[in-house]
């Protein structure tokens, strides 16, 4: 990591590793048998990043853009493929829509997928589709189902000890569908431990890991100290060690460890030169990408960064769709770009996987999948005479885009096709979501089989262990 | 990787194993010896250790040789291949250099050399010794050594051991009893060990163990058992293998034993006999239906209470002794945690002490009963966890759920008689129907978790104790419930009939209306769901079905003692560490009018509840089958136990705009006494979400008694504590001000203790005599960090 370590951040990083490696070896996990899975994979991959378009990002609009219609009075809703121009990249012969041009320029450095299908879960609901995406499991669920990133924090444990392996950036909870998406931001059954550490703030990252505010370092030092020589005193002593007692201490000794660890300052976003951060600044995506990468200097192992859901919000457009999305690539297109070319020069690359995933995709016309009738659709007229129903505002599910790179993901490859036609589903290539884990799982080396046994039942990282992973995708 | 190699190979790679025990034996012994030779390098030994070294050293490299054979023809692979190999390899080098050494000691006896020898010869000896633990750890399974130790057994299914000479008995073949007998051993194993991927519901490589058709039919790779030919068998062949050996089988979860191995080799030897009306036997532990009364253990000194007396014939039987009686302090503590989940004040705890009545602890746990509002507070938090009430999410926007919290409030707060609550959750009127509604989920979702699948499932988890998640979408490979029963049991709750789908695929059959067990009554498939649900109601709560009235005594139990009769609480059909105890426990329950409180109040008076507590050194051993009773485990507050803790001696918590349910506006002849926002009252947030409330969106009957990162995060710079702590500290500074009373105080407080001298002196340090509410607020938040804080001991 850094080769200036001086003796005192030495101690504090050796003894953390001997802290986590006993919390690794928490009782917890004890209470499941594991699958020792004989299938061993060599890893290509240490860390993922995941940049989550929430709410419903059309590929027509965005990574797979069909033919072109300027908006104008009195058009037929029929004619509408994409509502922008499409743009050069730099794959010879493939284009982006307008907006997208930064990330069309480093398209040299990962995978274009076109044919993501997702699930059909009949009457949209956003956090349903969210919930399949990172868990690979239909709600509801009998048990509580493990995130993406809890499994991959449970298979392989945080990679630099003091940086919780699992870091949620950007989604708050106390927006609509609020509970729903809580009941997928959890380990479910692989224990709390395993859970998301939440930053909904970027800016705000290091109020999650210093001490309370208004309280010094010197301060906050004492405070564990006195609880420490109190603990020593304390009448509990006399009953020996239990679990509780000792899994009290540790987790209070893990949480100061990192409270006061100089990887702390990764979270705080001041730090960052000024050109840097400005370049990165396109709000708190923006800002949530830059801490992601600051992040993954310091030994992150999995951090999901969303442009939030909210309802009707971001990505979800149900009117005003290209206006909207006018504004939605302007907050992605800097950077995701800066992001990849960042990790690029500092080398982080090659062991780190991005990926940039959205729940299903929108269209002007099709809700669902193309042969099905799903209710509640947006009202689209049949002639449009006002620029707010000019825009894709129903969901798609039946063909989307998902790009990816570094961690042994192929460079300049693309994968998968839609129709040029309506409806712009898959014809080429079809990739669901439990191929889409289980390759990020191979490029991990967290065998397919991997499952832990819940009330007497086999539960493996995606449902019965399906899916495969997709090594078209992965370097060979 | 070669398949099949050349045979004379495979045979000397086979040699291996039989080879190894020579380098092993020299080696180590020639060493041993040469200890006895330090200071006299020419002793009477010499001649001897030589020998031995000369042909140990011979013997490890032809084992090495023998054993890169073994691993080129076996395909076996893994870390602990890896690690056997570059030591075994380690040590053949050595031992090349220790003959080279051997030798150059023979012709000048130069003490460096010497030095050399002996060292080469110690790192060989012990290389070989470790290659062969290793070695060994591969054929026999790494944990063949730990596995005896008593600690390590945490498997709810204990291998048996199988008495095979009892087979033995007539000269030509088993006798018709015998061979029943033999298949029911058999067909446990294989159930416990394989169905989980080879049955009815998981069929792996197209072979299924479920059923004697199947099992004679083989799989894709063929015959698997050849009657009367344990060698020739595939299955056999496969179970013996090595445990990393890539076709060993079971390939996921545990090595069978070698009790287990010979069983199955006995009754393929035998002509693997498999008599009609085999899978007719269970072969999982069922618990009886009926309730049963045993009659009580003769009367003992010093025992008044039942319950006491069955945990005494348990301590006799298993030689276990009665832990001491706790004080008054511990004693008031729990059972004000207990029955109204607050701690009790110091002004209490003093009053308690000094009456001198010798009935004093029924007297005040008789008085907290009258607490009724901060009783029904108190267990609303269990209730909302067990019927997934309070929860907000999914399903609410559609109207597809439904809060019954007055109807639970009023329950509790009335103690209302068990086996008319059930009957209300299950025929419910509106206030009461949002269990068996369910969550209706926006969309299509799978069949098993169709509204009346739902409300099958959690009315068998919570209401009997019984799993019926995995018959739900397919016949069971953890009991005897097969898909149709659990369909036929959903059925009551629909109305209209179901169609039977099995992982999802209709299976063109429509489901009849049953309940589990045909003993309890015969349901009119014909009628309307609300007459269904009647009848359902009325045949659940018979005394007949001991089951459910097991259930309800082992989770109570459980609340107040840490740890069930039973462990998992929802799997019923385990077996308890006392049946006596738990028969007697439920049937005195219905006999005293399926009264909670009286449930709890005998728990709580008797001499066990109020003995010493003890704790596990790991979750896991406590509910390990094998667990041995002796008392109370110790365990963890639950987050609304520790918020009002901390409410209680600091500051709240909580304010009044956080409820979510306000019982004040109730209209009660005794409200609350209690002055601050209670913990079970507000919606969830992520300071109780940290502290382990789940979002109750699936049935959730026991909280991780294990602390985490996250939420010593959240106790540690978490924004809510830290300002409550702060609020309560400047309140203190006012109140108090000198540093020695403000640390007498929350010792008397928080912990009901005076503090030592040397908690004193610490504390004092930290604060001085006239501390900034900073200071107070650290000194809080370090008591309240405390596992004597914390836990309920």
């Amino acid at each position: 990591m850094r080769n200036d370590l001086n003796r005192r951040d030495f101690l504090k990083k050796t003894s953390a590793a001997a802290i986590a490696s006993m919390a690794s070896g928490a009782p917890f996990a004890g209470l499941m048998s594991s699958c020792n899975s004989k299938i061993s994979i060599p890893a290509t991959a240490d860390t993922v990043i995941l940049l989550f378009m929430a709410g419903g990002m059309a590929h027509t609009e965005t990574f797979d853009p069909k033919k072109y219609t300027p908006f104008r009075k009195g058009m037929q809703s029929s004619e509408v493929l994409s509502t922008f121009p499409s743009v050069p990249t730099v794959l010879d012969g493939i284009h982006f829509s307008e907006g997208l041009e930064s990330i069309g320029k480093i398209m040299d450095k990962g995978t274009l997928i076109r044919s993501y299908v997702a699930a059909d879960l009949g009457h949209i609901l956003h956090t349903r589709h969210q919930y399949h995406w990172h868990t690979c499991y239909e709600p509801p669920q009998s048990v509580v189902v493990p995130h993406l990133g809890s499994w991959i924090a449970k298979e392989l444990g945080p990679l630099n000890p003091v940086i919780p392996p699992f870091i949620n950036i950007g989604q708050r909870f106390t927006v609509g569908e609020g509970e729903e998406l809580k009941a997928f931001h959890s380990a479910g059954f692989l224990g709390s431990e395993f859970g998301p550490f939440l930053i909904p703030d970027p800016t705000s990252g290091l109020e999650s890991v210093r001490p309370p505010v208004g309280m010094s370092t010197k301060r906050f030092e004492s405070r564990n100290q006195l609880y420490e020589n109190l603990i020593k005193e304390s009448a509990m002593g006399e009953f020996g060690s239990d679990y509780q007692k000792e899994s009290l201490k540790r987790s209070m000794e893990q949480a100061y460890m990192l409270l006061n660890s100089p990887e702390a300052k990764a979270f705080d976003l001041t730090q960052e030169p000024k050109e840097s951060y400005d370049r990165y600044n396109t709000g708190k995506f923006g800002l949530g990408c830059l801490l992601a990468k600051r992040l993954v200097d310091q030994g992150a192992r999995f951090i999901s960064v969303t442009t939030e859901y909210e309802p009707f919000f971001g990505w979800d457009t149900h009117d005003n769709g290209h206006t909207r999305l006018k504004d939605m690539k302007k907050m992605i297109d800097a950077p995701i770009a800066q992001l990849i070319k960042d990790l690029d020069e500092s080398g982080r690359l090659e062991r780190t996987m991005v990926i940039v995933a959205s729940e299903f995709s929108r269209d002007m016309l099709t809700e669902g999948r193309p042969d099905l009738k799903v209710l509640d659709q947006v009202e689209v007229p049949e002639i449009i005479d006002d620029m707010k129903n000019y825009g894709m505002h129903r969901h798609f599910t039946d063909g989307c885009s998902v790009l990816m790179f570094g961690g042994g993901i192929k460079k300049g490859h693309v994968f998968g096709k839609t129709a040029d036609e309506r409806p712009c589903k898959t014809i080429e290539n079809p990739i669901k979501i439990n191929d889409l884990h289980q390759t990020v799982y191979h490029a991990l080396g967290i065998a397919p089989d991997t499952n832990y046994i819940i009330e007497q039942r086999p539960f493996y990282t995606t449902p019965d262990g399906h899916g495969k992973a997709e090594m078209q995708l992965l370097k060979g | 990787m070669i398949s099949e190699g050349f045979w004379l190979w495979q045979f000397l790679g086979r040699l291996h194993p039989m080879v190894v025990h020579f380098p092993i034996a020299l080696l180590l012994f020639g060493a041993f010896l040469e200890l006895f030779t330090i200071g006299k390098f020419q002793s009477k030994l010499r001649p001897g250790i030589n020998l031995m070294v000369l042909a140990g050293a011979v013997s490890v490299l032809i084992a090495a040789v023998f054993g890169l054979l073994l691993a080129t023809n076996e395909a076996v692979e893994g870390e602990l291949l890896d690690l056997h190999r570059w030591l075994g390899i380690g040590s053949a080098i050595f031992s090349i250099g220790v003959l080279y050494l051997l030798n150059q000691v023979g012709k000048k006896k130069q003490t460096e050399k010497i030095t050399a020898y002996r060292a080469v010869l110690f790192i060989a000896a012990f290389g070989v010794g470790l290659s062969g633990h290793f070695g060994a750890s591969l054929t026999h399974g790494e944990d063949f050594l730990t596995e005896t130790f008593p600690w390590n057994n945490s498997n709810s299914y204990v291998s048996g051991s199988f008495d095979l000479a009892a087979y033995e008995s007539g000269a030509s073949g088993l006798s018709p009893e015998k061979e029943m007998q033999l298949i029911g051993e058999v067909r446990t194993v294989l159930a416990h060990n394989c169905y989980k991927c080879h049955s009815g519901a998981k069929t792996e490589g197209e072979l299924r163990l479920d059923e004697r058709e199947f099992v004679f039919q083989g799989g894709e790779s063929g015959i698997v058992i050849s009657p009367g030919n344990p060698d020739e068998s595939e299955l056999f062949r496969r179970i013996n293998l090595p445990k990393n050996h890539k076709d060993v089988m079971p390939s996921k979860g545990k090595h069978l034993s070698k009790e287990e191995i010979d069983l199955i080799g006995f009754w393929i030897e035998k002509g693997a006999p498999w008599p009609d009306g085999a899978e007719q036997k269970s072969v999982y532990r069922v618990a009886e239906l009926a309730p049963r009364k045993p009659a009580l253990p003769r009367l003992s000194t010093g025992l008044e209470n039942p319950i006491d007396l069955w945990v005494n014939a348990y301590f006799e039987e298993n030689e276990l002794k009665w832990q001491a009686a706790v004080d008054d302090r511990t004693y008031l503590r729990r059972i004000y945690l207990d029955v109204v989940g607050l701690v009790p004040s110091p002004e209490e705890l003093e009053l308690f002490t000094a009456d001198s009545n010798p009935d004093k602890r029924a007297v005040w746990l008789r008085k907290l009963f009258d607490r009724n509002d901060d009783y029904a507070t108190h267990w609303l938090t269990f209730w909302n966890d067990a019927l997934r009430n309070d929860y907000t999410g999914t399903g609410y926007i559609t109207n597809g759920r439904y809060n019954i919290t007055d109807w639970l409030y009023k329950s509790l707060q009335s103690n209302k008689s068990y086996d008319i609550f059930v009957k209300e959750l299950l025929n419910p009127t509106d206030a009461s129907k949002g269990f068996i509604e369910g969550i209706r989920w926006r969309g299509t979702v799978n069949a098993s978790q169709r509204t009346e699948m739902q409300a099958a499932q959690n009315v068998g988890q919570v209401i009997l104790g019984l799993n019926l998640k995995c018959a739900s979408c397919h016949d069971s490979f953890i009991s005897d419930w097969k898909l149709e029963e659990a369909y036929a049991f959903a059925n009551i709750f629909a109305d209209s009939t179901l169609e039977v789908s099995r992982c999802e695929k209709p299976i063109g059959k429509l489901a009849s209306t049953r309940i589990l067990w045909e003993e309890l009554g015969e349901m009119d498939s014909s009628a309307t769901r609300s007459e269904k649900l009647r009848q359902l109601s009325e045949y659940l709560v018979q005394p007949a079905n001991g089951r459910m009235y097991r259930t309800i005594v082992n989770r109570i139990w459980k609340q107040m003692m840490g740890r069930g009769m039973v462990e998992p609480v929802d799997e019923m059909d385990n077996e308890p560490w006392s049946q006596d105890l738990l028969d007697w426990l439920a049937s005195d329950f219905v006999e005293n009018n399926y009264d909670l409180k009286e449930l709890i109040f005998l728990i709580g008076t008797s001499k066990i509840y109020q003995s010493q507590s003890s704790g596990v050194k790991s979750a896991d051993l406590l509910v390990a089958a094998d667990y041995t009773f002796n008392g109370m485990v110790r365990r963890r507050m639950t987050a609304e136990q520790f918020s009002d803790a901390v409410s209680q001696v600091f500051s709240p918590v909580f304010e009044e705009k956080d409820l979510k349910y306000n019982p004040s506006q109730l209209l009660t002849e005794q409200s609350s006494n209690i002055h601050f926002t209670r913990a079970s009252l507000v919606a969830n947030n992520s300071f109780l979400t940290a502290l382990g409330r789940p979002n109750r969106e699936i049935v959730s009957t026991n909280r991780d008694s294990q602390a985490s990162l996250l939420q010593a995060l959240e106790l540690t710079n978490g924004e809510r504590l830290n300002t409550v702590l702060q609020k309560g500290a400047a309140q203190w500074k006012e109140k108090y001000k000198d540093g020695p009373i403000i640390v007498e105080e929350v010792y008397n407080k928080a912990l009901l203790r005076k503090p030592s001298k040397k908690e004193s002196e610490i504390a004092l340090a930290a604060l001085g005599n006239s501390p900034d509410v900073g200071q107070i607020q650290d000194f809080f938040w370090a008591v309240i960090l405390l596992p004597e804080f914390q836990l309920i001991y």
